[in-house]
């Protein structure tokens, strides 16, 4: 009797799983057709465009900037956002709420509204570009496309910085701390490493949101084009066909880094659990 | 609880059916240039209040697409309203149509703002040497994409004939981009670059669209840009408006606009030409009698003035082509 109750509770177990594998399928499946569709039909159809694309230097010039643009925006994110993650995590205060909230405003507003925001507000004549208007320029230059990429990207690092401090217990702190440690340190060696994890995953997502941004970068810099106003500039002007090979190209290179990075991060797992 | 979402499911799946929404209404479908949404809007009210029984149905769609949507698509119109008068003929006659009637026209002007610099000097007579001072940025949209970009091309080279001052191109364009106008056999050619290689310096900010550059302009990043007359108009942009000689707004310059071409970097070629707006009902409309009605309300006094409120400037009076109906020989001066 024993025995039946917990066949019939493995079967029904199995069965929920299978469900959920079949539920996960199809999701997978919507995510992956468009794009090996996309890739399969460029290569099958028209692999001498693609690489074409691939030696045209304008386009790797693109690729280039929209990497580099990004890593740029991603350092300024690490940099200011997870000391404020560590503060978020740890301490509670009044108006905690409404700043976490605001930390996710950029996920949710268009992006030509926050272009326009910002366009208005580091333009030569805005509150933060006027002041700076004689040593930077952000209008049609590498750090408007640094500024807009940051904007929409930075709530990603933050949100998942903040998971990780939130996962370390306070009490490890604590213990360096008794032990003489001073606050910096006990962050710096005990917290920050086991937090890394968090960190890196963020710092990733945030790099991905920022390459893919188009529409708040197109309103404040145009000019130098990055991969993503580049393959809109190329369906505008010449179609599809023309595009294709570019945004090909672009996902070939994120895929590759991505993989990388994902690599990276599982070892780090390893490291944790050890 | 179950019970109540399956009333509810059955509700809506039977309001979905015919029967429900939609009643014993007529259909006028009008396909439009998307620049004429904004007066064709208060045309479908005023239609509608006319004949209330009547709904009007608009779809706005780049002027080739409208017309295509009639020869090759299958679409019935009761209307079609074109930016460029001259694709009705060559594309519609004579199995869609055989007459149309040129009705309003746009043009391209200069928009700027009270804050822009020199907002108070600048005229007809020294536009181009304001826009040409060190301390002016102006903008346009990219030739490549948008035909507001590569008319707005055409209009500065035209200057260059109207002032008789071989520089004006060279000083606002080609000192700023890599935009080259070269002139061959009487014809001034622009041969665009792919749109990465434009390379616009501080002074000219380059926007794919034209409504992009709007934001450029009220974040005072550029004083002037140029812009159809419409667009100024309905955004409540102060613009100066050019001489028909350069602006491609009339019809009579329509050999001197013929001088300028624009090679796209896909290869198209685009000549100037003026930037008339033309209407007609095709000869498989569903409702043809209605749809020259609407062409009627367009023509009328309260449509003329509609147009002229949003920017569009009516002909007056309208110029028929072809095989005009007779209902409609009282409204137009036939050319």
């Amino acid at each position: 009797m024993l025995e039946r109750s917990k066949l019939t509770f493995k079967m029904s177990q199995e069965k929920t799983i299978l469900i959920f594998t079949l539920l996960g399928v199809i999701i997978l499946a919507f995510i992956v057709i468009p794009i090996v569709n996309m890739i399969a039909t460029q290569v099958i159809l028209d692999v001498d465009a693609l690489i074409k694309t691939a030696k045209d230097l304008s386009v790797l010039k693109s690729i280039w900037l929209s990497i580099y643009a990004a890593f740029l925006a991603t350092l300024i994110a690490l940099i200011f956002g997870v000391p404020l993650a560590y503060v978020l995590a740890r301490r509670d205060f009044w108006g905690k709420e409404s700043i976490e909230s605001i930390i996710d405003v950029p996920i949710v507003i268009p992006h030509t509204v926050a272009g326009i925001a910002l366009l208005t507000v580091f333009g030569s004549h805005g509150l933060i570009g006027y002041p700076l208007s004689n040593y930077i320029g952000f209008v049609d230059a590498l750090p408007g496309i640094v500024v807009a990429m940051l904007f929409v990207s930075v709530p990603f690092l933050i949100n998942s910085a903040r998971e990780g401090f939130e996962s370390v217990d306070p009490r490890l702190e604590n213990v360096a701390r008794s032990l003489g440690a001073s606050r910096w340190k006990a962050v710096c060696e005990i917290t920050i490493p086991l937090a890394s994890r968090h960190i890196l995953v963020g710092a990733i997502m945030s790099w991905a949101r920022a390459i893919s941004e188009f529409g708040a970068v197109v309103i404040i810099a145009y000019y130098p084009m990055i991969a993503s106003t580049l393959i809109y500039e190329r369906f505008l002007s010449e179609g599809l066909s023309a595009s294709r090979p570019v945004a090909v190209l672009l996902m070939i290179v994120c895929l590759l880094v991505f993989i990388l990075l994902r690599a990276i991060s599982a070892r780090w797992k390893r490291y944790d659990r050890d | 609880m179950k019970k109540l979402v399956a009333v509810f499911v059955v509700i809506l799946l039977s309001c979905a059916a015919p029967g429900c929404i939609t009643s014993e209404k007529v259909t006028l479908k009008v396909l439009h240039a998307g620049s004429l949404s904004a007066p064709f809007e208060e045309m479908e009210r005023l239609f509608e209040e006319r004949f209330p029984d009547v709904d009007v149905q608009r779809e706005a769609a780049g002027s080739t697409k409208t017309i295509r949507k009639v020869t090759e698509l299958n679409k019935t119109g009761d209307v079609v309203a074109s930016a460029d008068y001259s694709l009705i003929a060559p594309m519609m006659y004579p199995e869609y149509a055989d007459w149309y009637i040129l009705f309003a026209k746009n043009s391209i002007v200069i928009a700027y703002t009270n804050d822009s610099r020199y907002a108070d000097e600048i005229n007809q007579d020294n536009w181009y040497e304001i826009l040409g001072r060190l301390d002016v940025k102006f903008g346009f949209s990219n030739p490549n994409d948008d035909p507001c970009g590569y008319r707005s091309q055409m209009a500065i080279q035209l200057a260059e004939l109207y002032y008789n001052d071989g520089n004006i191109y060279d000083d606002l364009v080609e000192k700023n981009t890599n935009l080259r106008m070269t002139f061959e056999d009487g014809t001034y050619i622009l041969r665009a670059p792919n749109s990465e290689e434009i390379n616009p310096s501080d002074k000219i900010m380059v926007r794919s669209m034209e409504m992009e550059l709007i934001h450029g302009l009220d974040a005072h990043e550029i004083d002037y840009y140029f812009i159809y007359r419409s667009v100024a108009e309905q955004h409540n942009e102060r613009f100066l408006e050019l001489p028909p000689q350069i602006d491609l707004s009339s019809a009579d310059y329509a050999d001197t606009y013929k001088k300028v071409q624009v090679v796209q970097s896909s290869g198209n070629i685009v000549t100037g030409k003026p930037i008339v707006y033309g209407i007609t009902v095709p000869k498989n409309a569903e409702h043809y009698e209605l749809g020259l009605e609407f062409v009627k309300l367009v023509l009328s006094d309260e449509g003329q003035k509609i147009l002229d409120e949003m920017g569009q400037p009516p002909i007056v009076p309208a110029v028929g082509s072809g095989n005009v109906p007779q209902e409609l020989m009282m409204l137009v001066y036939q050319g």
